[in-house]
């Protein structure tokens, strides 16, 4: 018996010995560890925009630990090194050598003009040859190109404005610029083009209605209580489809019937004005683009001029405001307030901008208007058209401009649209698998995609996405 | 799986040491006089209770080295756990109906968890460690167990008195997850000491920790580290750790008898996402790849102290009072997985309740020998909350808060009509701060006829709260418009049991029978539902408005032969909703056939024991709405696929019971999911959805020290 004591004892402490050890964790694999990559921040930019001189930032995928230096390359085309252009650090021979220091995520050189008038046929390159620190390989934008073409490409955070989205950003890819303006700062665009065609603020969620009456001054709540609960968007009821501008962007298909030379046929619209931009603050990966409803308008557009006349009041009104505003050709729309009571600046010209991101009204097959956030519309009254390609077909890397297809392109402003993400469960999720083929108002293609939906703290409304020139 | 096989290994010494024939460690047939409490006036045998009491013993327990409620239930007949893979945890469903209409009690009160005070538990933070024995009964026990006991209720009975002086147990279990095992990460590791000890002949006291480290079942994910947008990150079932202390103290003397039980459970559940943000940086073409990962925090403190005894040497009483909370907190992070470093840290309160609860019965307080009437009281002032991220709540509300009251009067009697006839009406009030008035009643009755024939009818009723979703929910904004119903009232329900129970012996004794066959229904009134309460614009609503019903006939019979003991039951079940929520719709009754058997033979000589533990679960058929090749939408069944569970194991003992092992293979037909079509939306004939069930054949071993002095 004394053998089997001894034994249990041996074994209780073994088995206390096996609950201490448990409470400890085990970590077996080790840091993955990527190569160190400086690179220019952008890939080319436009000699013309540069006025005196300009710094050209490079960054490193990862914040240094130790110094080091870099050599770029310098090659001009048409123009002399320290006759028409400079550098600092100065170049020599055809190098110029940067320190990278420790502790730091970028550096920069700066570029100067020495002659104001270079013209179109000068091109400046610098590239990156070597790299002198630790795993440090060369990949990425390795090139940095200063001529008076079209960009060759960049990344873009276009400043949506967070989880409420409460800017519409207009961006122009072949120049690298950005637009924005708050979405609920105007209501009704009136068309440029050849048509009298007058639209409605779809990314506030607006809506209108025909009335019969043609008198501005007959109408009064009362006249339109019935139809209100159903002049919305997002009611599930599909025949509400006919209170909004059709979201593929042809201008025939908006929510006011054409406004006709003949003023008797201008009928009165009942206006949903939709809502103010939302300030709640809602749970990451959610939005809350709808705040307070702004209420209702009646209005009448008639013809005048090669322009428009507004009419608009109050339901209950019994007289009425007017306004006329000049068609200008240069834009797709001029845009009206009804909170300044005025024009303003909205959209850039219709050649100077190719996406615009913003909230949307668009339409659920057999459910009606929809409200939609994220959306990206591109410029379809300007020329642009677009088409999206599957990386299950080809890698965006891949893509070359031998394999874009002209018969693809699509007008529909919605190509790329919400299609780039999805949001249906609770995880919002940025789509992988797609990118996008532009062509601009002046025939440049791009192809572009995605890279953010979320920032790191997983809050909507903060997308990013690349492009490049395809050439 | 190397590791584990080290661990079978380094058992082999005590294989070969094991001594043969001290003690007969063989499977006890269960004692006519096995006493059982739950929804008793007293204390008394099964086979006396009006009410029909199944029990699971500890040695059942033990043979299936059953660590939590979810390892011992899916074996048991009628009721099916339901485990949920993106919140780790296991719930119930019983006769068609989950979690919240189920009560699970400890010693006679209901146990708190964040969703709801006895109902919504979680099956896997209920530890079974310290407990003696689990009762259950089926059927609505409105009067004596109060709101939200409707289809039937657990009863956890825990030890509070030993016959040594000292009692030590340590134990060890080591479990595979499927085939994934390894020391730590991966795979299932139990640690668990319990110290018992009487201080005098009147008092006694025990502690129990257990750790439960359980490392998530991966299957084809890749878990924390692993930095691609592909699906593969994370785990198919959450990991999590529990920490489990429990400590009760007991004085016993003859007519006074008085017990403080505490338990402190932590868990950590640990959910990464499967979504990896590459944040690709478009300048140098690298990536650091980062991921929104969520940790939840579980804290739940339980009290109580009950006092049983009698006063006037006639009138018993039993009077608990219970404070309980259990906290869930949420910790969501950016994971940066190259440097795996935590980033935009926030921290906060997920769910939480907390009760005050206290429960007192008096009975045998009429003078009579034919009739014993038991009056009680029960107190339940509850508190929750649940944040925003728990509940869609008006993005103005960070979280939602209830504070509910009841008091409870009920009363029941049991009278001896003859020496073999025994009948027991009920009845409870209960008076609330958030509902109407609520009335419970229930009647049983018992014959006894000869030749060991019992007969029981039963009826009871209970109702189910609304919760927090069909209260609170606002979800309104441009496209949607869904909301809860403050004013919603308790859903009703009924059920009626009828037993027929015979015990017979055959061959000279050699061989005993317990045959039993009963037949069911349960009905429910005012059932929830978020129905569509205007057209256009199209917004939604929860309300009182649908009916359900469970009919069904069930049997259970047991078979004693020698050292062999079978048990063997068949169960059909058929469930009909009349959805007055829904424009169409199909209230034909839809059936499901289960079956179970658990399997014990003994060898004395060897102190072993082998079981098997079985349960077949048929084809299970829903109504839901589909588009048919019209483009219309129309109700048609459902199919969830046919599964079965079985388990093996070896129980054995050595040095006069000081060792034990317990060495098995749960889940030997290695189900881990199957398919079913009973899903709203998508087409008529579209393909099915996987419904996860389990993770695959896992294997285990427990080692137990026991001693005594």
């Amino acid at each position: 018996m004394k053998k089997f004591k001894t034994y249990q004892t041996a074994i209780f402490l073994l088995l206390v010995g096996l609950v201490t050890i448990s409470c400890s964790d085990d970590d077996t694999s080790e840091t993955l560890s990527d190569p160190f990559v400086v690179a220019f921040e952008n890939l080319s930019a436009n000699l013309n925009d540069i006025d005196d001189s300009q710094e050209i930032n490079l960054v490193f995928s990862e914040t240094t630990s130790e110094g080091g230096t870099m050599t770029l390359l310098l090659e001009s085309t048409n123009a002399v090194y320290g006759e028409d252009f400079t550098t600092n650090p100065i170049s020599e021979e055809t190098t110029i050598t940067l320190p990278l220091s420790q502790g730091s995520n970028n550096t920069n050189f700066t570029f100067t003009k020495l002659n104001t008038s270079l013209d179109e046929t000068v091109e400046i390159k610098f590239s990156i040859i070597s790299v002198d620190y630790p795993n440090s390989q060369i990949q990425g934008n390795t090139t940095f190109t200063l001529n008076s073409s079209a960009s060759l490409g960049r990344g873009f955070e276009p400043n949506v404005g967070g989880p409420n989205q409460p800017n519409q950003v207009y961006i122009d890819l072949s120049t690298e610029t950005q637009t924005e303006v708050r979405r609920d700062s105007w209501d009704l665009g009136f068309y440029g083009g050849n048509e009298f065609r007058v639209a409605i603020n779809g990314s506030i969620y607006m809506a209108a209605a025909q009335l019969e009456e043609t008198n501005i001054d007959a109408i009064s709540e009362a006249d339109v209580s019935d139809l209100q609960a159903q002049v919305a968007v997002g009611t599930f009821d599909p025949a509400n489809e006919a209170y909004i501008d059709h979201p593929d962007g042809t201008i025939t298909k908006t929510a006011l019937e054409a406004v006709s030379a003949i003023e008797a046929e201008n009928k009165v619209y009942l206006v949903n004005l939709g809502y103010e931009v939302g300030t709640e603050n809602p749970a990451p990966g959610s939005v809350a683009v709808a705040g307070e409803a702004r209420g209702w308008k009646k209005i009448r557009v008639l013809q005048q001029d090669n322009g428009y006349l507004l009419q608009y009041a109050d339901l209950n009104d019994t007289s009425h405001n007017e306004v006329f505003i000049q068609k200008n050709t240069a834009y797709n729309f001029t845009f009206f307030s009804f909170d300044s009571n005025n024009t303003l600046s909205v959209e850039p010209e219709a050649e100077n901008w190719d996406l615009n991101f913003t909230v949307f009204t668009n339409i659920l097959e057999g459910a009606g208007s929809y409200g939609f956030s994220d959306g990206v519309l591109h410029n379809r009254k300007g020329g642009v058209s677009v088409y999206a390609v599957s990386t299950e077909d080809i890698a965006y890397d891949a893509f070359q401009l031998a394999d874009v297809n002209p018969s693809s392109f699509e007008l529909d402003q919605r190509a790329i649209g919400s299609t780039w993400r999805d949001v249906i469960n609770d995880d919002k999720v940025l789509v992988d698998t797609i990118f996008y083929v532009i062509q601009d108002p002046n025939g440049n293609q791009y192809k572009l995609k995605f890279t953010a939906l979320l920032n790191d703290s997983g809050e909507r409304g903060y997308p990013e996405f690349k492009y490049n020139l395809l050439q | 799986m190397r590791h584990f096989s080290l661990v079978i290994f380094s058992l082999c010494p005590f294989l070969c040491f094991a001594q043969v024939g001290q003690k007969n460690d063989t499977i006890k047939p269960e004692s006519l006089d096995e006493v059982i409490v739950t929804g008793q006036l007293n204390p008394q045998s099964v086979s006396k209770s009006v009410v029909e009491v199944k029990v699971i013993s500890r040695s059942d327990i033990d043979r299936q080295a059953g660590n939590t409620l979810a390892d011992v239930l899916n074996t048991t007949l009628n009721l099916n756990i339901t485990p949920n893979t993106a919140t780790g945890k296991s719930g119930v469903s019983l006769f068609g109906l989950d979690s919240q209409y189920f009560k699970v009690l400890i010693d006679n009160i209901p146990i708190i968890n964040e969703e709801g005070v006895g109902n919504n538990t979680d099956l896997s933070l209920i530890n079974l460690d310290d407990i003696e024995r689990i009762e259950i009964v089926e059927g609505a026990m409105g009067v004596q167990y109060g709101a939200n006991a409707v289809s039937g209720i657990i009863n956890i009975i825990t030890k509070k008195s030993s016959r040594n002086d000292w009692d030590i147990t340590a134990y060890v279990q080591e479990e595979t997850v499927g085939d994934e095992y390894e020391w730590f990460d991966k795979g299932r590791h139990i640690q668990s000491l319990k110290v018992g000890h009487n201080f005098s002949e009147n008092f006694y006291a025990n502690a129990t920790y257990t750790r439960n480290d359980f490392g998530g079942f991966y299957d084809n994910k890749q878990g924390e580290n692993y930095a691609l947008n592909d699906g593969l990150r994370g785990h198919e079932w959450l990991p999590k750790l529990q920490q489990n202390t429990k400590v009760v103290f007991a004085y016993e003397k003859e007519k006074f008898n008085i017990f403080y039980r505490f338990d402190y459970l932590n868990e950590r559940i640990e959910k990464y996402n499967e979504t990896v943000s590459l944040n690709e940086n478009p300048s140098t073409g690298t990536t650091n790849p980062s991921a929104l990962d969520e940790l939840y925090t579980n804290n739940r403190f339980y009290h109580h102290l009950n006092s049983t005894g009698t006063f006037f040497e006639r009138v018993g009483y039993n009077i608990s009072v219970s404070y309980q909370e259990q906290t869930k907190d949420l910790e969501r992070y950016t994971y940066r997985i190259k440097t795996r470093q935590k980033e935009n840290i926030e921290e906060g309160e997920y769910q939480q309740r907390s009760a005050f609860f206290s429960r007192g019965t008096f009975s045998n307080s009429i003078n009579s020998e034919k009739a014993n009437l038991q009056i009680g009281y029960e107190i339940t002032n509850e508190k929750g909350s649940g944040s925003s991220l728990a509940i869609v709540l008006n993005p103005d509300s960070d979280e939602v808060t209830q504070k509910l009251n009841n008091y409870d009067f009920f009363a029941a009697s049991e009278i001896q009509v003859t020496e073999r006839f025994s009948l027991r009406p009920g009845f409870r009030a209960s008076f609330s701060n958030l509902f109407n008035t609520q009335y419970t009643g229930s009647l049983s009755a018992l014959q006894q006829l000869s030749n060991d024939w019992e007969l029981r009818a039963i009826l009871g009723s209970a109702n189910r709260t609304p919760n927090y979703n069909e209260l609170y929910t606002y979800f309104v904004d441009v496209n949607h418009d869904v909301q809860g119903n403050p004013d919603l009232k308790p859903e009703n329900g009924v059920s009626a049991f009828f037993h027929i129970k015979k015990k017979s012996t055959l061959a000279n004794n050699t061989i005993r029978l317990k045959n039993k066959l009963s037949f069911n229904y349960l009905g429910l009134n005012d059932r929830i539902e978020l129905i569509v309460v205007n057209q256009s614009p199209l917004s939604f609503q929860y309300n009182n408005i649908d009916r359900f019903t469970a009919l069904g006939v069930f049997s259970e019979n047991e078979v004693f032969y020698k050292n062999f003991k079978a048990q063997l039951g068949g169960s059909v079940q058929g469930v009909s909703k009349v959805l007055d929520s829904q424009t169409q719709s199909n209230d034909d009754f839809l059936f499901n056939v289960q079956l179970n058997s658990n399997l014990a033979y003994s060898l004395p000589d060897w102190n072993t024991t082998f079981s098997v533990f079985f349960k077949h679960i048929g084809t299970q058929q829903q109504f839901v709405e589909k588009t048919n090749a019209e483009g219309e939408q129309e109700f048609v069944q459902g199919e969830t696929a046919a599964y079965s569970w079985m388990d093996a194991t070896i129980h054995k003992s050595f040095f006069d019971g000081a060792f034990t092992t317990t060495l098995g293979c749960r889940n030997l037909f290695d189900v881990t999911e199957v398919n079913t079509t009973a899903f709203e939306g998508g087409t008529h004939n579209g393909p099915p959805t996987q419904v996860p069930l389990g993770y695959g054949r896992s294997y285990f071993l427990k080692l137990t020290y026991n001693l005594t002095l």
